[in-house]
């Protein structure tokens, strides 16, 4: 069991950690070129405006989960370090619930901003989907033309975010201290 | 209830985005139409649907593979021969090594990572104590995001149109040279005392590493000359300050591998995931109190109190600090200079002294508790507690507003550099 | 009853087209209906057009005016972009307030459930630069162009032998000083407003695209009005719509004025010149609607249709 969940939240944060870095660097990727086609060439990516922004969102979400489990966030320490170890634990159940539930609601939000609002079209990515559809023949690809795929970021993030509390509260109720208590390394 | 569930949430423990959401989330969720809770995703993610914050992961990205290639040791090795043998000299380098990195990089916290790391263990081997080489290092950091590139600096030009980037960014360096100056004036006054053995270097050494300073000071050159020169706008500068300090990592210095890129990306997507759900979190809060008028009727108050840019200034710069002990200083601007702005113009004060003013102001708030980002990034590194730390930060804290209200006051220090080059 | 009205001009109404239909909407509906209230939301506080709109088909506001965003959410109202399809404004107007104008609306109303209370107008959209003087098509070779994020001014920049440029809006002027980008376009009432003369040596009147407002109001929250507020609120759109109208010539032809005072050159082409714009431009835009409007490219059609009879009407 222990070593099957162990297994379980290596894969979780290898994914999100793959999930964070390739929304980095094809963000990075796209806003160079298409600065260096706009002043080399005169011509610049018709989607190079807006598909790093949803990279970004993606990449945000991918890392506040993964943020969550390596308890890397910006958070009022103040009353909370001077707490007592056992009492201060015991908060900490209470954050990954709260973490939980947030997630929760996050992604059934997202949910209903998709179905209500996913249909808007984005004008910088209808040529390319446009074209994606027309040489693969699979109309699927219009919908990289609207909102709809990159609001679904909200839904994942969601997800996620849930995942991470769930894995979070798990470590903590099995009394895994060495990956709760981890502090965090400066990394912001 | 709402207030309840945001203080609980805060002093529990739960990050301060989520906090925010939660709140938000119950607000919506429970109102009337037209709330609901699908309301908070549309904001959250219209909050963070703008090319303009790709400058934060980008230029976090940026300092930590200048970190990793080299480039960081390389300018720290530099400014210790430049200025090393002025008595208290470490800690003047510290603050002078900051101002080198605050050309090249564009987030203060990535500043104060990567001098934290080198100078807090050093200095603490000549002498000074560790809590104040901490202290040191993150109120110098404060320097980064006012002299160009700055990541505040892009974010703040997105939400004021008509204030260009590049009048911002030259406006920031007598500034930024000016809190230098005076942290390097404290050191020679109160802790000088400190250090017990100067560094000493041979000669052919010191040759060796002035040379090996050109690559990475060329950064700068490159990086704010890409923006000048209309090669790029100031987001994408920060692209090309990834590049640069890719290429140099990779190809010139060779430090770093291929195989740690996959790392070095992830690791910046959360660092920058961390300000970018707050930022998010707050424009949708934001959002909510525009919904519901409350920036119009603290307008409105505000000019009903306040009618001379004096008194103004000294209004914003009061509250600026308050509000920089417990918000992070880009989701403080997205609140407050909306509402700031048009009254500093409407009562006659220069857009681009003003931003300058709210800028450097807000970034005080990185060093002060409770929410001070550098803090926390210096306290990792060193571990010597909030408590030391906030001593040893005072007095650092009070010249920095000694400098802020110097800037605020003689508008010349802003405003002569930007028109002197035709801004 | 709160009518929330949303838009992202400034909230004035004697130099910003949208600010000016707004003010008109809220003092014609609050003066001659007893139980409506206007709650104005200028300068985008609510977000962006692309937000707005969207709130205003959720219901969480009930009106807004939005110009380049109705086509995300209404592709067909995007034929009214198309270069060159109108010679002047009060052209527009016919074709808008008559039954092409009616059709459009309609159309957009079962598509996003938004009715068209009236039109307005952004104006029509110039070329500027900071290079040299552009007469014909021939002197934008090289030059790039700021274009917004949408492909028809892509291709429409692309046509005229210029390099489009997709930048936001907010990084426009700052791309425009640095010299990112050595122009762009822009309707000259914008252009003035946003001091864009002061980074930009040269105009070319060629008017390429003559863009519209639309006033929308949300149809679930028209429906539960009373007969009588209905009256009120659609007559109020059409005063509103012409209001906008009226002051964005107005902004224009004083910022005309203005820009020339500043030093700007302007430059009128000949009609030999705007003949060569339009045979370079229209073509390969209209082709690129009518590839990306599928069933919907009907819509070329019957405006072009529209356009010709008022021609007609006007040579007879
Ligand atoms: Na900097
Ligand atoms: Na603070």
């Amino acid at each position: 069991m222990s070593r099957l969940y162990a297994r379980l939240r290596a894969s979780v944060i290898a994914l999100l950690a793959f999930g964070a870095g390739l929304s980095m660097v094809l963000l990075f990727a796209i806003v160079l070129v298409n600065a260096l086609m706009r002043y080399f060439l005169g011509s610049s990516l018709a989607w190079g405006g807006q598909l790093p922004i949803f990279l970004g969102i993606y990449g945000v979400m991918f890392g506040i989960a993964l943020a969550y489990l390596q308890d890397r966030h910006i958070r009022l320490g103040l009353v909370v370090d001077a707490l007592p170890r056992a009492l201060r634990e015991r908060l900490f159940l209470l954050v990954d619930v709260s973490v939980i539930v947030l997630g929760g609601t996050l992604a059934v939000a997202g949910l209903r901003f998709v179905e209500s609002r996913g249909s808007m079209r984005v004008s910088g990515m209808t040529g390319i989907a446009d074209s994606l559809s027309t040489s693969t023949g699979l109309s699927l690809f219009k919908a990289l033309g609207t909102l709809a795929p990159y609001q679904f970021a909200m839904v994942i993030g969601g997800v996620l975010l849930l995942l991470a509390g769930i894995l979070r509260l798990i470590d903590r109720l099995t009394m895994d201290h060495t990956a709760t208590t981890t502090p965090s390394e400066g990394g912001i | 209830m709402v207030y309840a569930i945001l203080l609980v949430s805060l002093l529990i423990g739960v990050p301060v985005a989520f906090a925010i959401l939660a709140a938000l989330f119950y607000f919506m969720g429970t109102g009337d139409f037209p709330y609901s809770i699908q309301g908070v995703a549309t904001q959250l993610f219209a909050g963070m649907n703008s090319f303009s914050l790709l400058a934060i992961p980008l230029f976090i990205l940026a300092g930590e593979l200048m970190n990793e290639s080299g480039i960081t040791t390389r300018i720290i090795a530099f400014s210790k021969v430049m200025i090393g043998r002025v008595s208290g000299g470490l800690a003047h380098v510290n603050i002078w090594a900051s101002v080198m990195f605050a050309g090249l990089s564009g987030s203060a916290v990535a500043d104060t990572s990567a001098l934290g790391r080198v100078f807090i263990p050093e200095m603490e081997k000549e002498g000074y104590p560790r809590d104040f080489a901490a202290a040191l290092t993150a109120a110098s950091s404060v320097i980064g995001p006012i002299i160009p590139p700055s990541i505040p600096v892009i974010i703040y030009a997105l939400i004021v149109s008509g204030v260009s980037v590049p009048a911002l960014f030259i406006a920031g360096i007598v500034p930024g040279l000016l809190l230098a100056v005076f942290l390097s004036l404290y050191v020679v006054f109160f802790a000088s005392h400190y250090q017990k053995k100067p560094t000493q270097m041979p000669r052919e050494q010191k040759v060796t590493i002035l040379i090996d300073g050109i690559v990475p000071l060329l950064m700068p050159v490159f990086v704010i000359g890409s923006i000048l020169l209309g090669v790029v706008t100031p987001t994408e500068a920060a692209a090309f300050a990834v590049a640069y300090a890719l290429i140099v990592g990779v190809f010139i210095f060779r430090k770093i591998r291929l195989r740690d890129l996959p790392g070095i990306f992830s690791r910046t997507m959360v660092d920058s995931a961390v300000i970018m759900i707050v930022i998010g979190a707050v424009a949708a809060a934001n959002w909510l109190l525009t919904f519901n008028r409350i920036p119009n009727l603290l307008t409105d108050w505000t000019l009903s109190l306040i009618s001379t840019p004096w008194t103004f200034l000294i209004a914003v710069i009061a509250l600026l600090l308050v509000v920089g002990l417990f918000l992070e200083g880009i989701a403080a601007m997205l609140v407050l200079v909306p509402i700031l702005h048009p009254i500093a113009v409407q009562l006659g004060i220069d857009p681009v002294h003003f931003a300058i003013v709210v800028i450097f102001n807000l970034m005080i708030g990185l060093i002060t508790p409770p929410m001070g980002l550098c803090l926390f990034v210096v306290d990792s590194i060193a571990n010597v507690g909030m408590a030391r730390l906030t001593r040893r930060i005072l007095p650092l804290f009070a010249v920095q507003v000694g400098v802020l209200l110097l800037v605020a006051f003689v508008p010349a220090i802003v405003t002569t550099l930007p028109h002197l080059l035709g801004f | 009853q709160t009518i929330r009205f949303a838009h992202v001009d400034p909230d004035s109404w004697q130099n910003s087209k949208k600010g000016a239909a707004a003010a008109m909407f809220k003092a014609a509906v609050e003066s001659r209906s007893d139980d409506l209230k206007v709650e104005l939301y200028p300068a985008g506080a609510l977000g962006g057009e692309d937000e707005t709109v969207q709130q205003a088909m959720d219901g969480m506001t009930q009106v807004v005016m939005i110009s380049g965003a109705m086509s995300k959410v209404c592709p067909a109202a995007g034929v009214l972009d198309i270069p060159f399809m109108f010679n002047t404004a009060s052209q527009a107007w016919q074709v808008l307030d008559g039954d092409f104008g009616n059709a459009l609306a309609q159309h957009c109303l079962d598509q996003t459930g938004l009715r068209t209370l009236g039109y307005g107008e952004t104006g029509f959209r110039n070329f500027t630069n900071n290079d040299h003087p552009i007469h014909s098509p021939a002197d934008m070779e090289g030059l790039k162009f700021r274009v917004q994020d949408i492909p028809l001014y892509v291709e429409l920049v692309k046509s005229l032998g210029g390099e489009p440029a997709p930048i936001p809006w907010s990084e426009t002027p700052t791309a425009l000083s640095t010299g990112v980008v050595d122009g762009q376009e822009n309707p000259v009432s914008t252009i003035y407003n946003n001091n864009l003369h002061e980074l930009q040596k040269y105009m070319t009147l060629d008017r390429h695209v003559y863009a519209t407002d639309f006033l929308l109001i949300n149809e679930q929250f028209f429906q539960s009005l009373s007969p009588e507020d209905q009256a009120i609120v659609e007559e109020a759109g059409k005063l509103a719509g012409n209001m906008g109208r009226s002051i964005q010539e107005f902004t224009a032809a004083n910022g005309l004025l203005a820009v020339q005072k500043a030093g700007m050159e302007v430059y009128t082409p000949t009609p030999e010149e705007l003949e060569q714009f339009r045979d370079k431009a229209q073509p390969p835009v209209v082709k690129l609607l009518r590839n990306d409007l599928g069933d919907e490219g009907n819509w070329i059609d019957k405006l072009q249709q529209a356009v010709d009879s008022t021609t007609q009407k006007d040579a007879s």
